[in-house]
């Protein structure tokens, strides 16, 4: 039987309190059994550390498997939960939110008159009317002017071919007549 | 002193959200020490990596439920002794873990005061553990191969502290008188 103030196992084993620890150090120092008695305790975990551990076979991991993994919102719900930042940050952002939309609500009324009277505006509908045809009749009469030019133009460049042909005609008779058979041919207006 | 880049609770809580790299990292740091604990407890290496598997598996699908990444070593091993003891109560239904004598696998070697080889004290030891109830071997390999304290252990196996101790020291006795006498070759 041990005479420690506390079990000497406890002691050899770290599971006293400090204070308690040293007390047994200190006795231990002056007492020969229970010197003796932590030797063979020592000696046994020794002995008990010869046995050495051994290498595992074969390596344990895992693949990512869905049947073992829980569902992706479920882990973003997890994840949601389990960060009390994020959680902190959401709550700030949704009163943020709902604050600027109160603030938003509340200024929001009917769009003002800006002053305008039916009258004014129908108006200004009629100018805006008036605005328009004129731009439309202005289109149309550039397109009627720009039609008769180009008719004109083609008239022109017909009476210019006609003319050349007529030309054509009155050379190759000058042509005949110098070469001398013009009292024979059949084209000479005395004959 | 040992620097982690990723400590052990960040890779828990990486795992509870469906990291499977983070918890194969978590495996490949405790898969050595849960497989020579259930290999001490059980004696046989096939059951050890069949239950190492099985216990990491449930470790994951329950990760959720540890409240304390702190406590992981031993919720992990709690785990394992569950898993352990639900194995032996299968293949001896009819036997009460608690009163399973144990398996005299040595020789019967008595080598009070004799100088003797690593390896032969390696089997003394072996044969002396074996000499233990499954309760006071599990205390045991808890203790000394394991590190745990006793408000751990009673953790790990459902019991008060006063129980682990006796158990323990119950077993230390046993122990003490097989081994201590024997002065390995290299030892002080």
């Amino acid at each position: 039987m041990s005479c420690s103030p506390f079990d000497l196992r406890d002691y050899f084993f770290q599971e006293l309190a400090d204070p308690q620890q040293r007390q047994v150090e200190a006795h231990v120092k002056d007492c020969q059994p229970c010197r003796e008695e932590l030797d063979q305790l020592r000696l046994t975990q020794a002995a008990l550390f010869s046995l050495r551990d051994e290498e595992i076979p074969q390596r344990i991991a895992f693949v990512s498997d869905p049947v073992f993994e829980p569902s992706r919102a479920r882990r973003w719900w997890a994840a949601f939960w389990g960060s009390s930042g994020r959680l902190g940050f959401a709550s700030a952002a949704m009163l943020s939110a709902a604050l600027l939309i109160s603030a938003l609500t509340r200024t929001a009324g009917p769009a003002p008159a800006a002053g305008l009277s039916p009258a004014d505006i129908d108006r200004h509908i009629q100018q805006a009317v008036y605005a328009s045809e004129s731009r439309q009749t202005a289109k149309t009469t550039q397109l009627v002017h720009d039609l008769a030019q180009q008719t004109e133009s083609e008239r022109k460049l017909r009476l210019v071919a006609e003319s050349e042909v007529e030309y054509a005609k009155k050379v190759q008779y000058a042509m005949e007549r110098s070469r001398g058979d013009w009292k024979d041919s059949p084209s000479n207006p005395s004959n | 002193m040992i620097f982690r880049a990723v400590e052990d609770t960040d890779l828990i809580r990486q795992a509870s959200r469906g990291s499977v790299e983070s918890y194969n990292l978590l495996v490949s740091r405790w898969e050595k020490r849960m497989y020579n604990y259930l290999l001490r407890i059980t004696g046989n290496r096939e059951d050890a990596l069949d239950l190492a598997q099985d216990v990491f598996l449930k470790a994951y699908q329950n990760l959720r439920k540890l409240d304390d990444p702190d406590r992981f070593g031993p919720w992990l091993y709690r785990i394992a002794h569950n898993e352990a003891y639900s194995l032996f109560r299968k293949r001896k239904p009819e036997v009460d873990v608690d009163d399973v004598a144990p398996e005299a696998t040595g020789q019967g070697i008595t080598m009070g005061g004799t100088s003797v080889f690593p390896v032969e004290l390696s089997l003394a030891v072996a044969a002396a553990l074996d000499r233990l109830s499954p309760d006071q071997r599990e205390a045991v390999v808890l203790k000394h191969y394991q590190g745990f304290k006793f408000e751990e252990m009673a953790e790990i196996l459902s019991c008060p502290v006063s129980t682990v101790k006796s158990r323990l020291y119950t077993a230390l006795e046993l122990l003490k008188a097989q081994l201590a006498p024997i002065s390995p070759r290299g030892v002080s």
